[in-house]
């Protein structure tokens, strides 16, 4: 605990101190890496999910090498404890991730937790999960004004790009 | 004017000792038109306002979404949807543009008269057909009022008809006819955009529209000098069991239409007159159709989308197209119908 004023003030640090120790964050950080690549979407405190989710992005990146690579297979031996995932991670991850270049996680705001803590929290998720959407798009309705008349507009450039013969024959 | 108006009411009073006393001759100024159908317009207004003397009460139920299960208890022919709307919040005031009374469109200011189910029609509904033709039509009643006044007195303005055009076809349209003297005249990108200018200002304005159901003969006496007017009265007053004529009112500009408007006139955002054409008929005279396009506050566009929806616009814009167009949609519909039943 920080017990003193300086102490207590941190302006401009970035290292943030979680668990009891470094070998104890780091140990924190793999557990949850591993739960992301087990389930793809999981819920956090949010310092911790934050910390997460750049050792995630890396990890991904050498999985997107090659499981011959042998740096990627001894990252990944070290980062998921659960030693089916890595087969998961070279697997299904690195080609789902093959076109993207960054950002392979999301990361959102929750309520905070119910507990007496009252911790702010976070849901991270790996993109292109097969879960329902975090966030349902609200588009407006098709017959809403802008929209016909956006329509009315799209087919009258159609029809002058391709002008067609009048009563058409069926295709 | 003034010294106009005196030499034309001394020739008048002049002519009546000697002649049968023609009012229809004494009333050609347009003021003098506006001053005696807004006149007529109160008069009628405060006699459906004193049919009900003592204020009864009525019990409006609300079926929409939001607060499912409310009951408003107001009062019979004073309290308008508006006010019904009040009572849920602010945001149903602001966004609400027609309300659905019974199954039936209705303006917000329109006064209810009998206990019924009330729901609130906004531009983003699933369905928002009713509010985007209430909105053409009030688009199109705003460019009439500004096409009356743009001109000189001495210049004859008649207001034919706003046809009801689909929103999709692009832009809301006002036949009318100009003075024989104008005949030649084209109006240029100048001239449309000091009508819009003055179109901005009635918007900015913030008039709300105040609807009136009238007998027909009230109606052919407001709009005896227009014989356009007079046809189309003719016509809702056969279409209407009760032979009642709707007309709507903003700011001291009187028409009659062909259904519910929106309440006021800066739920108008983007608003331009963009193209006039001539319309060829077998009449001897030239009607012109004015067109524009208008969007409201809630479905603001960006200015480049904006640019070419009023290119689009500047198309000269027939009804038949999309009702030949809607007849073939139905026909291609029942088709396909009788086919899968037929496969079934």
């Amino acid at each position: 605990m920080r017990l003193t004023v300086p102490a207590a003030i941190s302006h401009g640090r970035v290292f943030r101190p979680l668990g009891l120790g470094p070998r104890s964050r780091l140990d924190l950080l793999r557990n949850l890496v591993t739960a992301l690549v087990r389930h793809e979407r999981i819920e956090a405190p949010w310092a911790r999910a934050d910390e997460m989710r750049g050792y995630a992005e890396k990890l991904i990146e050498y999985a997107k090498l090659g499981d011959t690579n042998e740096r990627a297979m001894r990252m990944a031996d070290f980062w998921l404890t659960e030693k089916d995932l890595i087969h998961k991670l070279f697997k299904v991850l690195a080609p789902r991730y093959q076109p993207h270049a960054g950002n392979y996680t999301r990361m959102l705001h929750i309520p905070n937790r119910d507990s007496l803590d009252r911790a702010k929290m976070a849901v991270i998720e790996l993109k292109g999960n097969p879960l329902p959407p975090l966030i349902r798009q609200r588009r407006d309705s098709e017959k809403t004004l802008l929209n016909q008349l956006l329509k009315g507009y799209r087919e009258d450039m159609q029809q002058a790009a391709a002008p067609q013969a009048p009563g058409g024959t069926p295709v | 004017m003034a010294a106009r108006w005196a030499g034309r009411g001394l020739w008048g009073r002049r002519q009546g000792r000697r002649f049968i006393y023609t009012p229809a001759v004494s009333r050609l100024t347009s003021e003098e038109v506006i001053q005696m159908r807004n006149e007529l317009f109160n008069k009628e207004k405060e006699r459906q306002l004193s049919l009900y003397p003592r204020i009864e009460k009525i019990e409006v139920k609300y079926t929409g979404k939001s607060h499912p299960g409310s009951v408003f208890v107001m009062n019979k022919a004073l309290s308008t949807p508006y006010n019904c709307a009040m009572h849920l919040s602010e945001w149903h005031c602001k966004r609400s543009v027609l309300a659905l009374v019974d199954g039936e469109a209705w303006d917000m200011y329109r006064p209810l008269t009998k206990s019924c189910e009330i729901q609130f029609l906004t531009f983003k509904d699933e369905d928002p057909e009713e509010v985007n033709k209430a909105y053409w039509r009030s688009c199109a009643m705003i460019m009439a009022c500004v096409l009356k006044r743009a001109f000189k007195d001495e210049y004859s303005v008649n207001l034919i008809r706003a046809p009801e055009v689909p929103v999709i076809c692009g832009a809301f349209c006002y036949d009318i006819i100009l003075d024989d003297r104008l005949n030649d005249w084209k109006p240029t990108n100048d001239n449309f955009r000091s009508l819009t200018r003055d179109a901005g200002k009635l918007i900015h304005k913030d008039l709300p529209f105040e609807t009136l159901h009238v007998e027909a003969k009230v109606a052919r006496e407001m709009f005896q000098h227009n014989r356009y007017k007079l046809e189309m009265i003719e016509r809702k007053a056969s279409q209407n069991m009760e032979g009642i004529v709707v007309l709507h009112r903003f700011g001291d500009f009187v028409d009659v239409s062909e259904g519910p408007h929106i309440p006021r006139t800066s739920f108008c955002f983007q608003y331009e007159i963009t193209a006039a054409h001539n319309l060829q008929t077998n009449q001897s005279e030239l009607i012109r159709r004015f067109q524009g396009v208008s969007l409201p506050v809630h479905l603001k566009a960006y200015y480049i989308v904006w640019q070419k929806l009023l290119e689009r616009s500047k198309r000269l814009v027939t009804e038949e197209k999309y009702l030949e167009a809607a007849a073939e949609h139905h026909e291609a519909k029942d088709g396909t119908e009788e086919e899968k039943a037929a496969s079934v």
